[in-house]
């Protein structure tokens, strides 16, 4: 993605920037994103994202870790080689539990671990697309596209809630 | 979120934004101290004569061990139990307290999760060298094989624990690392050259956005809600190493839910003796507080209680059994040969816990650091106790015999305290030990200057409700 | 931050609906045509049932203090705003109690003999029916310290329960932190007090049914039984009381809560469900394994059922975020576990009492259903004797903003 023009707002607390993503919203201008050091209780509802849909990837990763761990089982032990083991029937169920839970686990952990990891572009050696690198540590951000804001509004807006800075960037984001 | 202002603080003094990532980044960015330096070579030394009596071991067979063919379980099993038991409070403390919503979690669960995964690795070296030729362990896979193909059994407890561990160390580890990406690029974002190319790497391009968060937040509590089960399949399991036979003694069942108990004691007890020490040389005292070492003692007494429970249970039943093996063999556990490790088992598990019944003392850090230190050797001794007391004399009177352990296991023990805490140490040193994000996010409600802000708002006198407060 | 939820505390005098009245006697009515039909035909039968539901519901009341000592502990703030309702559940213990008497004075009567071990010359080597087994533990399973330890232990559950809601209530009127704290401690006190108690009434109330066998982790296994049954039933009053009209403060954040506590805590009974079995079925110890084996050759239509019912279903309904948040769904849920809990306790009683010819029929509707009525009346009517919203409770702020992401 290339870079295009932001109005960045900088706030030094979370409760304000939550007002202003909150007003800036209702007077119809789109925020592109916010970046905050910690994950701000009601930011996400605020900005209107829908819930994470990542607890379905769960689920289907479950399903599959779950089908194949007991097909593993009951092929390998139960058709392809079966054995008499303590006097049990080749398909002893019962023994087949903790190995069917440890790789339905396995699967669904790793699988939208890898989901999320992919989904969000965060991969290693990524580069980080931030507005200003103190957002990891003490700096909530907004960053408004200027193509659909009208700076001067947004800005009077952004400083009324009690913003340090605001200022007009190219940047990729 | 609102919380009520008698309950206690979590972070004391000064607690701006900016100020908690000094703290806590700062010991990654610093040189370390001398106090880290004496703790990281006398560790080393630990490794070192871990890897001697290793590559002893592994030269010679596993012979150099005291074992016996009646006691062919000694301190290798033992050691191993131990060791994954010690690794459960990390998972207790990321994931089951955070289902619950606990916010004392958030300044211990990084070095709680990092202890269980070195737990995990010190475990993982025993059943490895006691299946005699590592080099081929992979055999416990189910691979195809030239026998065309005879499978791993899947009924063997010894195969559902290859799975238990395999998925708890892995399972801990991504858990772990989800956790340290927004950490990692805290410290990007402060470093310079080399490092900032390093923590870059490592920081997978994290840059704080409110989606970013909001996916954070779905998978920890999706992981959170795995890792509860597993933690507890991953006891369970290996309580099934003993519980699945008839030896009189290990033949139980409540020893699933009872070993996870004992696991989680024990954990705990290492978490403290470990948190003692880092919160001092670390200078990490205003986020990992009084508040925190009383609650974890809490949990210790409850887990403790818990495994008391189960120690009068077993022995009830055994009596109640009628059976005479299972009898005699909890007997013989008090009054038998071995009757110091089991008294001692009952000093250390059941009865020190029981002095965390007085606040004062759960609040007194020497008095703390010494009972965690007793809870650490007495579950020692509770596997110990299980192992040896039930193998040594089983039903043929002709085959019992005496297990005592050769310098190689001990050595062996001792050098793998030494792994875990080179480990420790260098975790220590090159990642932030406490989950710098997860701490912000609970200052609005739990620092102690909140608080106060919240009691004058409601016209509460806060040295009345909330004594912690100063 | 943001969410300031502005909802007034205030007082909530509950009154039992005519209409439910009249379907608790109704029920009350079944349960007693049940109990002469019952005693008439089957006195075996009777006794058993008997057995069964007041266990049920002594368990039932009984995790109503246990729910609240864990809450106090814990200082939990997400459960005070409907703590009425397992403090009101915990009343039905004398009741519970009242049929444990008249359980002991049937087997000292000699008109029930659910209780192997009571036979007389049952440990007399001279007898005929002398039983080497149970011989060995007659130092135990003997009446004179059985009811002795029942009277202690009943004694220890009425005072710790009465004393705790004494407290609550006292502190509805004065208000302030020294309630809270009292509790607290004797909340502390309770847990051990439990645990060794209530082992050792799962110990001769049920385990002693099936003399000859034993497993420790038993009185577990009943604990997570009887805390699902506990649970299900106070998310259920919740939803009826705020379909009534009452605690409006109780939002659909508090109802995930509960949900995800009827969630887990099924899973959890599954957990030491498998722990027991698998274990015995792996060791295959004969004394041990007859137990499953009784149940799995004559019960095995429910043996299925209780598996399903107890875990698969709602598991795979409860999984999901929204469905926790849906009143329908909870209600369903709840349902289905009151009922798999008591088909649960069924073939865990039935083998060893009526045996293998033992089926439901109209007794075992007819008496569940007469002990839910007289459950129901004395519960409601302790709903009725004070707030349902503990207004002076000092996290009923934290009640009303409580939160679920």
């Amino acid at each position: 993605m290339s870079s295009q023009k932001y109005i960045i707002g900088t706030f030094n607390d979370e409760e304000p920037l939550l007002e202003a993503v909150k007003e800036v919203r209702a007077a119809g201008t789109p925020i592109h994103e916010c970046y905050t050091p910690f994950p701000v209780h009601g930011l996400d509802e605020a900005l209107g994202y829908r819930r994470s849909r990542l607890p379905r990837a769960a689920f289907m990763f479950g399903v599959l870790g779950f089908s194949l761990a007991l097909f593993m089982q009951a092929w390998m032990l139960g058709y392809d080689w079966p054995m008499n083991i303590g006097g049990k029937p080749a398909l002893a169920w019962p023994d087949f539990v903790p190995v069917t839970f440890e790789l339905t686990v396995l699967i669904t952990a790793l699988g939208m671990v890898g989901t999320y990891l992919v989904a969000s572009g965060f991969l290693p050696g990524n580069e980080a697309k931030m507005p200003d690198i103190r957002c990891t540590s003490h700096v909530f951000c907004i960053a408004i596209p200027s193509n659909t804001a009208d700076y001067d509004k947004i800005h009077a807006l952004l400083m009324r809630h009690g913003a340090d800075e605001v200022e007009e960037r190219e940047i990729e984001l | 979120m609102y919380e009520s202002p008698i309950r206690r603080p979590l972070i004391t003094g000064k607690t701006s934004y900016a100020q908690i990532t000094d703290d806590i980044a700062t010991a990654v960015e610093a040189k370390p101290t001398k106090w880290w330096y004496i703790g990281f070579i006398v560790s080393l030394a630990g490794l070192g004569l871990w890897l001697l009596t290793v590559t002893y071991l592994l030269v010679t067979g596993v012979g150099v061990w005291g074992l016996n063919k009646t006691v062919d379980w000694g301190w290798d099993i033992t050691n191993f139990v131990w060791w994954v038991g010690i690794g459960h409070a990390g998972t207790l403390i990321s994931a089951i307290l955070l289902l619950f919503r606990q916010k004392w979690r958030t300044a211990v669960n990084r070095s709680a999760e990092a202890m269980t995964i070195f737990a995990v690795i010190c475990a993982g070296t025993y059943p490895l060298l006691h299946a005699g030729r590592p080099w081929v362990i992979y055999w416990v896979f189910p691979l195809p094989n030239t026998y065309g193909s005879l499978w791993a059994n899947f009924n063997s407890p010894l195969l559902w624990d290859v799975f238990a561990i395999s998925t708890y160390f892995t399972v801990s580890l991504v858990f772990w690392y989800v956790g340290l990406i927004p950490d990692l690029a805290t410290i990007r974002d402060r470093a310079e050259g080399v490092r900032k190319k390093i923590y870059g790497l490592l920081a997978f391009g994290w840059n704080g956005s409110a989606k970013a968060w909001q996916r954070f937040e779905s998978v920890s509590l999706i992981l959170a809600g795995l890792a509860t089960p597993l933690v507890l399949s991953v006891h369970t399991i290996v309580s099934m190493d003993f519980a699945t036979s008839v030896i009189p003694g290990w033949h139980t069942t409540i020893f699933p839910p009872y070993f996870v108990a004992g696991a989680v004691f024990s954990g705990f007890a290492m978490v403290l003796t470990l948190l003692i020490i880092m919160r001092k040389v670390m200078r990490l005292e205003a986020y990992i507080t009084l508040n925190h070492i009383d609650v974890m003692n809490k949990i210790i007494l409850v887990t403790g209680s818990i495994v008391g429970s189960a120690y009068i249970t077993e022995f009830f039943i055994a009596w109640y059994s009628a059976v005479p093996f299972e009898r005699y063999a909890f007997v013989n556990r008090a009054f038998g040969p071995y009757w110091w490790a089991y008294w001692a088992m009952m000093t250390c598990n059941v009865i020190t816990p029981q002095l965390f019944w007085s606040q004062k003392l759960r609040r007194n850090i020497t008095a703390v650091f010494i009972i965690s230190i007793f809870v650490n050797i007495g579950m020692w001794f509770e596997r110990f106790v299980i192992i040896v007391t039930s193998l040594h004399r089983d039903y043929l009177p002709s085959s019992w015999a005496m297990y005592s352990p050769t310098w190689v296991e001990i050595g062996m023990f001792v050098g793998s305290l030494g792994l875990f805490f080179t480990l420790f140490f260098l975790f220590a040193k090159f990642l932030p030990v406490i989950a710098i994000a997860e701490v912000k996010s609970i200052v609005k409600t739990s620092a102690e200057e909140h608080i106060k802000k919240t009691a004058e708002k409601e016209g509460i006198d806060i040295k009345e409700v909330n004594p912690q407060i100063a | 931050m943001g969410h300031h939820h502005e909802v007034a505390v205030h007082e909530e005098k509950f009154v039992v609906p005519a209409r439910l009245r009249n379907i608790t006697f109704g029920l009350m009515g079944i349960g007693l045509v049940a109990i002469v039909v019952g005693l008439m035909t089957d006195s075996h039968r009777f006794w058993a049932n008997f057995l069964l539901n007041n266990w049920y519901f002594l368990g039932v009341a009984l995790m109503g203090t246990l729910f609240l000592a864990t809450q106090s502990v814990s200082n939990a703030g997400w459960s005070a705003g409907f703590k009425r309702i397992p403090e009101a559940m915990a009343t039905y213990l004398p009741y519970a109690f009242a049929g444990f008497a008249i359980i002991i004075l049937s087997v000292l009567m000699h008109w029930n003999h659910t209780y192997h071990w009571t036979h007389e010359g049952i440990a007399d080597p001279t007898s005929p029916d002398f039983d080497e087994i149970i011989a060995e533990k007659v130092a135990y399973l003997n009446l004179p310290f059985m009811i002795g330890r029942v009277v202690v232990i009943f004694t220890l559950w009425y005072l710790f329960s009465r004393v705790m809601r004494r407290n609550s209530l006292a502190e509805d009127l004065q208000g302030g932190f020294k309630m809270l704290k009292r509790n607290k401690t004797i909340s502390a006190i309770f847990l051990p007090v439990f645990a060794v108690s209530w082992a050792m009434a799962c110990w001769d109330f049920i385990m002693s049914i099936d003399t000859h066998w034993y497993s420790t982790i038993f009185w577990v296994y009943h604990f997570a039984a009887a805390w699902v049954t506990a649970i299900s039933i106070i998310a259920l009053t919740v939803i009826y009381l705020r379909r009534a009209g009452y605690l409006s403060i109780v939002s659909e954040h508090h109802m995930h809560d509960l949900g995800k506590f009827m969630f887990a805590f099924s899973i959890f009974w599954t957990y030491i469900w498998l722990s027991q079995f698998l274990l015995i079925f792996y060791a295959n110890i004969p004394e041990e394994s007859i137990y499953y084996q009784e149940r799995f050759e004559h019960f095995k239509l429910l043996f299925w059922i209780n598996l399903v019912i107890n875990f698969v279903v709602p598991f795979l309904l409860f999984m999901t975020r929204g469905s926790k948040r849906n009143e329908s769904m909870m209600i369903l849920v709840g349902v289905l576990l009151i009922i798999g809990k008591w088909i649960d306790l069924y073939i865990g009683i039935m083998p060893g009492t009526v045996g293998s010819h033992a089926h439901i029929g109209f007794v075992e509707i007819g008496m569940f259903l007469g002990f839910l009525g007289l459950f129901t009346f004395v519960f409601t009517r302790s709903l009725t004797k004070a707030s349902l919203v503990p207004t002076k409770h000092p996290y009923i702020k934290e009640f009303v903003t409580h939160e679920v992401l």
